[in-house]
């Protein structure tokens, strides 16, 4: 009996051996299996228990090991050039996500009071909600020192990530949203490269009337198409600030009417448009299924990767009608409570620097921050046509998603703009719509 | 159609004679077609999965229903190491089996004491634990998340597994109760006069008789834990300890998908748990069937 | 053996592991998670009182009424869906002589799968580019719909189809209890019904319907809380879109509580779902569960 006895110990002590084996090889595991593979280090603890390197983690919203994009590729060559310079002193250990569940992700991480030392953020609300509570740290004495600031091309480039004149953010690039086309195929329907809204009708017109399919877009992912539905409103004037203030009101008639032009555009649209994915949408356009692409300039390294000799016969124009240009920048923050601030601040200069810059135009196909000079021969050929784009315009805007007052209020907003297009709402309804959440929810 | 079963459940017992002549009346044609009809809608979408994890990103979107043009393991090999697939499905696996162990070890303890120790709370436990069956587990997550967060446990496997085992529990204790019940007394007090103690009784004598039970449990908290996705979303972070359920995800990207990849993931996913199946299927359908027949 | 019985220390290293576990991890969570239900809470800083002002807001949210009017379409649909089919299918499968264990193999193989992985895999089934569309329109059939982004109707067209992958998905596990119970029904009944000039229709109607009834509510409970809790099908193919037309309760509670972090929204939306989980398992024991019938 006392044998017996002793197996049960020995049972449940293999139990409780095997359950704490299981985590031990668990946490064991994590710096080995990150695409570094350097050493794992003491987790964020100052003092580090593998030799006094500090661990620096950096969050970011996309799988740098799954990615095939080409920025995501150049911030994972960033991070490995910064752990081989610094190899021995900071350790960087990437955490992602997916787009979609980042932020739920990072406010779970700063909830529970472990922010990331580096984090990736759209200015807008979204930076917002970081700034005020105090999550995100002014960069401003790491800026003016050695002369990071002046490696910028212009002081502009910080102007969303600026609160009360302190700098909370730095700027990696920019991307602008633009119109792509087929060049061969507006030239075989004998359209023109349309300059305003007419012209842009006419255009499609013709492509139709070619055989072509005009514009291939995505609702299926539905800030695609409230992109389209932010230049429409642009042009029709509309004023987000005057909105969220309440001194004025989207039922002025110029939502309306921008959704009147939205529904005829969506005439052109590829017949699959409500399902279609972004992927496919862009898909339709470099499988030459469709003229038109409206989409941010980010695209540029996927149509390029996906179908090289695509780059020849793809032209790019500003959307018709208005004069400043949807641009997006992908900005770091830092933690306030980072435990390695300067740690963090040499990682973030890493990715605005020469090489990390030159990439971003050359392979990337975005637009970079500083002074830098690329080879504009390597660099693909539709980020020349871009930049010629950004810089006849009279401006930038952000997406309109992301410049309402709550992400919520951005998410609501892409899907009134679906459900205009779908046929839900009539313009009218949506403008009410807008306006009676903007009554519940926005304004005080 | 219905109609058809009682004679069918009459004859089978003497139907011999009837199944020699191997006379096959209509209605039972009708019955086969129809049942191949939905087997058939079972098979064809994983086999199709299956066929386009093969291909490249640009041949799913021209031809998702061709055969690949080539067969490579690329797809797999990428999904399994880049994807992270690889530490996902040792996670899994961890948390799966740690969560099985304990939640069947602490719920026929549970169950024993309820089933067989004399006390006057029992009914009133028994009651306790079965409201568990009922309570989603969306009503426990912000609460449990906030308090894990608070300990350190977010981001952590011993996060996972403590919430597992515990939403394992009832299921467990629900059908243990039923296993240990019926087994006979004199057993116990045979065991007794032989002068072993209830611990005894309990890991020598009633566990071992109950094998069909902890069978079912074991499998319907596995099964149940390892396709888990809720719970493993919110509280892990790390790429290093995410689950396979969470790790599907990662090949959307922030501007466009990586689909090939992400066939090849499913198939991973799905893989070992068809393995499985087909190697104990007579064995789990009984099982399950016995448990939740005893429940 | 009494005294043994009775001991309390036993009973205490019995009982407390699976007692400390289930109220600390479930128990006491429930309870906070009705306090948050209260209060207005944002995650980043500490609740604060609000009394019902949640629940206030609940009637005017139009997410939440489409949400609630999903879940309780699927609760419906998938009880009476798959009590009609498991039995159909149970009851055909117990009737045939051939082929049973493989055709009850291939049905059930799904619900052992992962709904992450299989909602994947029917998002792309039914996306335009991909899925069966391609196949449609190779037949000759010109705008075929956009299974998961169609809007129109009281319930859409996205809800339909989801509803039937799950039944598609689930319906093994009540065919399972199903069969489990009918071929448990004594033989002799059904003999004796015959002698007595009872039609097949009779029999079913009159024998077997009435002994598998305590079945039926079990079956019927375990669909009902399913339904209610139903999360992974829907997240990974709609993500409760198109403009929210396929939210169901569990979905708004995630998008609410770590989507935008109004920890005590969701958690009110948590509590609304508790309640209807215990009111429908109630009601279905009330009705359906009714006498054992000795077999």
């Amino acid at each position: 009996m006392k044998k017996r006895k002793i197996l049960a110990t020995l049972m449940t002590a293999a139990i409780i051996a095997t359950s704490l084996a299981g985590c031990g090889s668990s946490s064991g595991g994590s710096g080995g299996s990150s695409n570094s593979g350097g050493s794992s280090g003491g987790s964020s603890d100052n003092s580090g228990s593998s030799g006094g390197v500090q661990e620096i983690t950096w969050m970011f919203w996309d799988d740098l090991d799954a990615t095939e994009d080409l920025i995501s590729l150049g911030y994972k060559e960033t991070i490995e050039r910064f752990n081989k310079d610094y190899e021995g002193k900071y350790h960087v250990k990437p955490i992602t996500t997916n787009l979609e569940e980042y932020y739920n992700k990072l406010n779970a991480l700063v909830a529970a009071n472990d922010t990331p030392d580096v984090f990736i953020v759209s200015p807008g609300p979204q930076l917002t909600d970081y700034v005020e509570p105090g999550v995100a740290a002014p960069l401003d004495d790491y800026l003016n020192k050695d002369g990071w600031k002046a490696s910028f091309t212009s002081d502009a480039v910080f102007t969303q990530q600026t609160y009360d004149n302190k700098i909370y953010a730095v700027p990696l690039n920019t991307a602008a949203a633009c119109c792509f086309y087929n060049t061969e195929m507006f030239e075989k329907a004998g359209a023109k490269v349309p300059t305003n809204w007419d012209e842009m009708i006419a255009a499609c017109d013709k492509l139709q009337a070619a055989g072509y399919t005009p514009i291939t877009i995505s609702a299926g992912t539905a800030w695609c198409l409230s992109m389209v539905a932010g230049y429409l409103c642009e042009a029709e004037g509309v004023s987000l600030p005057k909105l969220a203030d309440g001194s004025a009101s989207w039922e002025d008639g110029k939502l309306e009417s921008a959704c009147n032009k939205l529904i005829q555009l969506s005439k052109y649209f590829q017949r699959t448009a409500a399902g279609d994915t972004n992927d496919v949408a862009t898909a339709n356009f470099y499988n030459g299924e469709a003229a038109i692409l409206i989409q941010g300039s980010w695209v540029i390294g996927q149509i390029n990767g996906a179908s090289p000799e695509f780059e020849a016969k793809c032209g790019v124009f500003q959307f018709p009608g208005v004069e400043r240009v949807i641009a997006k920048s992908d900005s770091l923050c830092m933690s306030s409570t980072s435990k390695c601030p300067d740690g963090a601040a040499a990682l973030i200069k890493y990715f605005t620097d020469d090489t990390a810059q030159k990439y971003t135009a050359e392979k990337g196909g975005k637009i970079p921050v500083t002074k830098v000079q690329y080879d504009t021969a390597v660099a693909p050929k539709q980020l020349g046509y871009v930049m010629d784009v950004f810089g006849s315009a009279k401006g930038t805007f952000g997406f309109y998603n992301e410049s309402m007052p709550t992400t919520e209020t951005g998410a609501h907003f892409d899907d009134t703009m679906v459900a205009v297009f779908l046929g839900d709402l009539t313009p009218a309804a949506a403008a009410k719509d807008m306006e009676d959440y903007y009554k519940a929810n926005c304004r005080k | 159609m219905s109609s058809s079963r009682p004679e069918a459940a009459v004859t089978a017992p003497g139907a011999v004679p009837a199944s020699r002549k191997k006379k096959v009346s209509p209605i039972s044609i009708v019955i086969y077609v129809f049942l191949v009809l939905i087997c058939v809608t079972y098979i064809l979408p994983l086999l199709w999965v299956f066929n386009v994890s093969f291909k490249t990103n640009k041949e799913i979107f021209t031809a998702p229903f061709a055969l690949p043009q080539e067969i490579t393991f690329d797809n797999y090999a990428f999904a399994w190491t880049a994807g992270h697939l690889g530490i996902a499905t040792l996670n899994s696996l961890i948390v799966c089996v740690v969560a099985l162990v304990l939640s069947t070890i602490i719920g026929s303890m549970a169950a024993f004491g309820i089933a067989r120790m004399r006390w006057k709370g029992s009914k009133l436990a028994m009651t306790y634990f079965l409201t568990g069956m009922m309570i989603p587990i969306h009503c426990v997550l912000i609460p449990l998340f906030t308090r894990f967060a608070g300990i350190g446990l977010s981001n952590t496997l011993v996060g996972l597994i403590l919430p597992y085992v515990t939403f394992s529990l009832p299921i467990t204790i629900f059908i243990m109760t039923g296993f240990f019940t019926g087994l006979p007394n004199e057993l116990i007090e045979c065991a007794c006069m032989e002068g072993a103690n209830i611990f005894q009784i309990f890991f020598k004598i009633c566990l071992p008789l109950s094998r069909t039970g902890l069978f079912v449990t074991g499998l319907m908290t596995f099964i149940g834990n390892w396709n888990e996705l809720l719970l493993a979303m919110v509280f892990i972070s790390d790429d290093e300890k995410k689950t396979l359920p969470v790790s599907l995800s990662k090949f959307v990207g922030p501007y466009n998908t990586n689909y090939s990849q992400m066939f090849a993931a499913i198939i991973i996913a799905i893989i070992p748990t068809i393995i499985v199946y087909c190697a104990f299927s007579n064995k789990i359908v009984d099982g399950l069937t016995a448990g939740a027949v005893k429940g | 053996m009494d005294k043994m019985l009775r001991n309390k220390v036993s009973i205490l290293i019995f009982m407390l592991p699976a007692f400390l576990l289930f109220t600390f991890v479930l128990f006491i969570p429930i309870v906070q998670s009705v306090y948050y239900s209260f209060c207005e809470y944002k995650g980043m800083t500490d609740p604060v009182f609000i009394g019902f002002d949640n629940y206030t807001a609940l009637f005017s949210d139009k997410t939440f009424g489409i949400a609630f009017k999903n879940s309780m379409f699927f609760l419906v649909f998938s009880c009476v869906s798959q009590l009609l089919m498991g039995l159909l299918y149970a009851v055909l499968l117990t009737n045939i002589k051939a082929g049973r264990n493989i055709f009850k193999n291939i049905i059930y193989l799904p619900c052992v799968l992962s709904s992450a992985a299989l909602g994947l895999l029917w998002m792309f089934i039914f996306s335009p580019k991909l899925g069966i569309n391609q196949l449609l329109e190779g037949m000759g059939i010109e705008d075929p719909p956009l299974w998961l982004m169609d809007t129109k109707g009281f319930i859409t067209l996205p809800m339909w189809i989801i509803a039937f992958v799950a039944l598609w998905q689930y319906v093994g596990q009540s065919m399972m209890l199903y069969m489990a119970q009918i071929s448990g029904i004594n033989k002799s009944l059904y003999e004796a019904s015959y002698i007595d000039g009872c039609t097949k229709f009779k029999t079913f109607r009159y024998i077997t319907l009435p002994l598998i009834r305590p079945m039926v509510a079990t079956a019927l409970s375990l669909n009902a809380i399913g339904s209610l809790k139903f999360f992974d099908l829907i997240f990974n193919m709609t993500e409760g879109g198109p403009n929210h037309k396929t939210e169901v309760l569990a979905t708004h509670l995630y998008q609410q509580g770590f989507k935008y972090f109004k920890y005590g929204y969701a958690s009110a939306i948590g509590v609304i779902l508790l309640i209807l989980c215990l009111l429908v398992t109630l009601f279905i024991n009330k009705v359906v569960k009714t006498e054992q019938y000795e077999m």
